[in-house]
């Protein structure tokens, strides 16, 4: 050792201890963190759904709206959407301890994790949510089932800088905003009208047939489904905001 | 029988033939065009794409005719999939079936009338998906504008994004940047590397080439293009313009705005960085050539040069080695043997650990840089994955690059005592020159260019070899083309390290001329160090296969005598050589000098050998 320090000065000893601690870090830090679950919640794969409604006879739980639960499904679910849950769900399942499995439509929506939570604080032990919700069903080769399929129909896309556009140029324009009755208080466009995606059926009514509509959602995945359903209901001009509220604070808080 | 028989049961075949016929007619009597009467059924139907198919091969899952006949029974939903069976298979996993639940119908909407779209094919693509995502967004202008015009080389919406198959995730940057990058990357190559239809279109047929030839496009050619621009961080996703459109996201006055997106803080003059250069054409960017053209003569000089020295020069030692050996003829030595092996200092403590120093941070650098240099060779991606990726290579380069500074930083502080030893003060200058062309200075002055001539006089055996002091004119080289070095690859990886904050300096072509020159001058000092030093240092005849001086410090006393004479001389004359007499390695530092040695030999070895490959076969 005596011979090493003679070789090497202490300081020195020290700096190159320290690069050498340096050069490793990033490979401490460089290896990817495997996806967390959320806290306690239990997430299965489609492949387990099946096995749980036969065994164990879990209700599936579509927490979309009523449109779009009818409109495409895993047969056998339950149409339940999350705004209502709080109401149905003790109704359609007194047994809080049968087993229930929620799902989204896509990858890309809270909306089962949502119902999850409110499930739990009304009691039910026994929840699951499917992971990746139906797209995920679908990738896995399962086939879904249409109770009443809305018929698709060419809907034009437009991004946020247009909607600006419109919003200054077009005096006729309906601004729909199917997000649920929370997430529109939280934020919205100025002038747009709240008619959440799971009660657009029961105030067709209310969205005016003779002007522009455009459609907002969350996140560009669900605002296309509603804007055919306006179409298949007679509103003529029926347009979609891409990416949805999401793309567009995004894109907001960006540009400052 | 007899034949009238024959005859009279044959009539009654025929018969029975023409009636059973009739009858069959008879069951069958109930068409679809019966009911489903209109044109768009009668004709359309029969002049579409289906046409020679008839109802019953889609519309397959009836009970009962009977019950469809009255209302009272409709047909379920037909399957594509029976026939188009590949193209199903592509399209459930597509993003309009796993996110939209599109079925077939909602794509081609009159099933019924469809026709084949063959001559017009990219403009119906372009027509049926605009109607949804329409909106000048996608198809007023580049691509799509040039598709509905009738060009048939260029894309359509199916060309990047698959017809039936259309990617299930979304193709934003912001989103998915992973994804998203090597889509556009991909997809836009899949065109714009095809030569013949870019020369077609009058558009540049070797952009992709020179991209990858980038910084840009070596990262995302490794597999790495997150950390890089690809080509539609630039030029954008649809609307492409030509950079002589004021709409294009490449035009001149929308650069500095394009590039910021990812370099903050540039000055304008940042976006006269060339993306796509190509530095052999002298017209478009003579800054490029000339550069390239220096460096690739300077590396031609100095490797013809050394290359020539390091031959002729083993060859010389070589052969009076086995003259030696042949006529057993032994040097001869004014020292005992015990005088002879007195350990004499050459090199300090602090020399030592600067070389230690220099080789681990030289190691470092070429390790982490050459693979980007080399971007496409299966060594490359095995040596970037091993350390964890471009970006842990990237700053590991920069750790070793800092500490190459420091050692440069430090040596020039040495050199700074060594010409100044009491600093600026008058006394400081006396005896300046003396001192920096003295013996004992790395500087090169007239004694070396006479050993120089000397030396190749010996080498094709013409005189005695020269007699050298402390330090021999390459040795004096290897020294000084450090401070070259230093400038060259120096300067040049501080700019890239910092691009932004170098365009406040000079103008973002710059960036291409440092990218050149810190490539070509890291092959230079690469290559330099592992043959010539190496030989030099250590693989030459008398050495081979290594002296381990620099790491032990010391060498013999009749190894100074011997190579080192007039040094040996001033010593004795100075009364200094006494001062300079240290004690026999031990065992612990030769074998570390010896591993550590060795491992740097043999790895810098290795790697001459896979750049020679490189070279020749990769």
């Amino acid at each position: 050792m005596d011979l090493m320090i003679s070789i090497f000065h202490r300081k020195q000893v020290i700096k190159a201890a320290a690069i050498v601690m340096l050069s490793i870090l990033p490979f401490l830090f460089s290896c990817n963190a495997t996806p967390t679950q959320e806290k306690g919640q239990k997430n299965i794969d489609p492949a387990m759904v099946l096995p749980l409604m036969k065994e164990k006879n879990a209700a599936v739980i579509d927490i979309m709206s009523h449109l779009e639960c009818m409109d495409h499904r895993i047969p056998g679910s339950q149409c339940i959407a999350l705004e209502e849950l709080d109401k149905k769900l003790s109704v359609s399942i007194p047994d809080k301890k049968q087993s229930i499995v929620f799902y989204c439509e896509s990858d890309r929506c809270p909306r089962a994790g949502l119902a999850y939570e409110k499930a739990k604080l009304l009691g039910y032990e026994n929840i699951y949510v499917l992971e990746d919700g139906l797209v995920a069903w679908k990738r896995a080769g399962y086939e879904v089932e249409t109770l009443q399929r809305i018929k698709r129909a060419p809907v034009v896309s437009i991004k946020s800088t247009k909607l600006d556009v419109f919003i200054k140029e077009k005096k006729d324009l309906f601004i729909l905003d199917i997000r649920s009755e929370d997430a529109y208080k939280a934020n919205h466009i100025g002038g747009a009208k709240n008619i959440p995606f799971y009660m657009l059926h029961k105030k067709l009514s209310e969205i005016p047939k003779n002007v522009s509509v455009i459609v907002i959602d969350e996140n560009g995945k669900r605002s296309f489904l509603a804007c055919c359903y306006l179409i298949n209901n007679g509103v003529k001009d029926v347009m979609r905001l891409f990416g949805g509220m999401e793309t567009m604070v995004h894109q907001k808080k960006n540009k400052g | 029988m007899t034949k009238k028989h024959w005859a009279a049961a044959f009539f009654l075949f025929l018969v029975f033939l023409f009636f059973s016929g009739d009858a069959c007619a008879a069951t069958l009597k109930v068409q679809c065009s019966d009911c489903h009467d209109s044109e768009r059924f009668k004709t359309g139907f029969k002049n579409s794409v289906h046409g020679n198919t008839g109802c019953t091969s889609c519309h397959t899952s009836f009970e009962s005719l009977d019950k469809h006949v009255i209302l009272k029974e409709k047909p379920g939903m037909i399957s594509c999939g029976t026939c188009h069976s590949e193209i199903e298979k592509q399209y459930r996993s597509s993003f309009h079936s796993l996110y939209e639940d599109f079925k077939c119908h909602d794509c081609h909407y009159d099933i019924h009338t469809l026709k084949p779209e063959k001559e017009n094919f990219k403009i119906a693509v372009t027509k049926n998906c605009t109607k949804c995502h329409t909106n000048d967004e996608y198809v007023a202008s580049g691509h799509g504008a040039a598709v509905m015009k009738g060009n048939k080389d260029s894309a359509t919406c199916s060309d990047c994004h698959g017809l039936h198959d259309t990617k299930a995730y979304h193709t934003s940057s912001e989103t998915n940047l992973l994804e998203a990058r090597e889509f556009y990357n991909k997809t836009c190559k899949a065109c714009h590397s095809n030569k013949e239809m870019m020369e077609r279109n009058n558009i540049s047929p070797n952009a992709v080439k020179y991209y990858e030839e980038t910084y840009h496009g070596k990262v995302q050619d490794l597999g790495y293009p997150t950390s890089v621009a690809g080509c539609a961080d630039c030029h954008t996703t649809h609307n492409i313009l030509p950079k002589s459109n004021p709409a294009s996201a490449i035009h001149p006055r929308n650069l500095t705005q394009n590039c910021g997106k990812c370099h903050p803080g540039i000055h304008p003059r940042f976006a006269e960085y060339k993306a796509h250069p190509d530095y052999r054409d002298k017209e478009r960017y003579p800054q490029l050539y000339v550069s390239f053209l220096l460096m690739a003569g300077l590396l031609l000089v100095t490797f013809v040069f050394f290359w020539t020295h390091m031959l002729l020069w083993w060859r010389k030692v070589y052969w009076d080695k086995h003259r030696m050996e042949e006529l057993g003829i032994k040097l001869e030595s004014p020292f005992t043997h015990k005088e002879g092996i007195q350990r004499i200092r050459r090199f300090s403590v602090t020399d030592r650990i600067m070389h230690v120093l220099l080789i681990i941070s030289f190691f470092g650098l070429v390790i982490t840089g050459f693979p980007l240099k080399y971007h496409s060779t299966p060594w490359a991606g095995a040596i970037i994955r091993a350390l964890g990726g471009a970006h842990n290579a990237g700053f590991y380069h920069r750790i070793a690059a800092l500490i190459l500074i420091g050692l440069f930083l430090y040596t020039l502080w040495r050199c700074f005592r060594f010409a100044f030893p009491t600093g600026f003060r008058k006394e400081g200058w006396r005896g300046f020159f003396a001192r920096i062309f003295g013996p004992d200075s790395l500087m090169p002055n007239a004694q070396d260019w006479r050993q120089f001539k000397a030396m190749v006089k010996w080498f094709f055996g013409k005189g005695k070899p020269p007699v050298f002091g402390r330090w021999t004119y390459w040795e004096k080289f290897d020294f000084l083309a450090v401070f070259w070095g230093m400038i060259a690859i120096g300067g040049s990886g501080v700019t890239l390290w910092a691009p932004e904050l170098a365009s406040h300096v000079y103008p973002g072509w710059v960036l291409n001329i440092a990218s050149i020159v810190h490539s070509e001058e890291a092959l230079l000092a690469a290559l330099f160090i592992f043959t010539v030093h190496f030989f030099n240092t250590h693989l030459i005849p008398s050495k081979f296969p290594m002296d381990t001086i620099i790491f032990t410090g010391s060498y013999n006393l009749e190894e100074l005598w011997r190579f080192r004479t007039p040094e040996y001389e001033k010593l004795v004359k100075e009364g200094k050589l006494d001062d300079l007499k240290v004690k026999h390695p031990s065992i612990t530092l030769k074998l570390i000098s010896s591993m550590f040695g060795h491992a740097s030999l043999w790895l810098g070895l290795l790697f001459t050998l896979i750049l020679l490959w490189t070279f020749f076969f990769a």
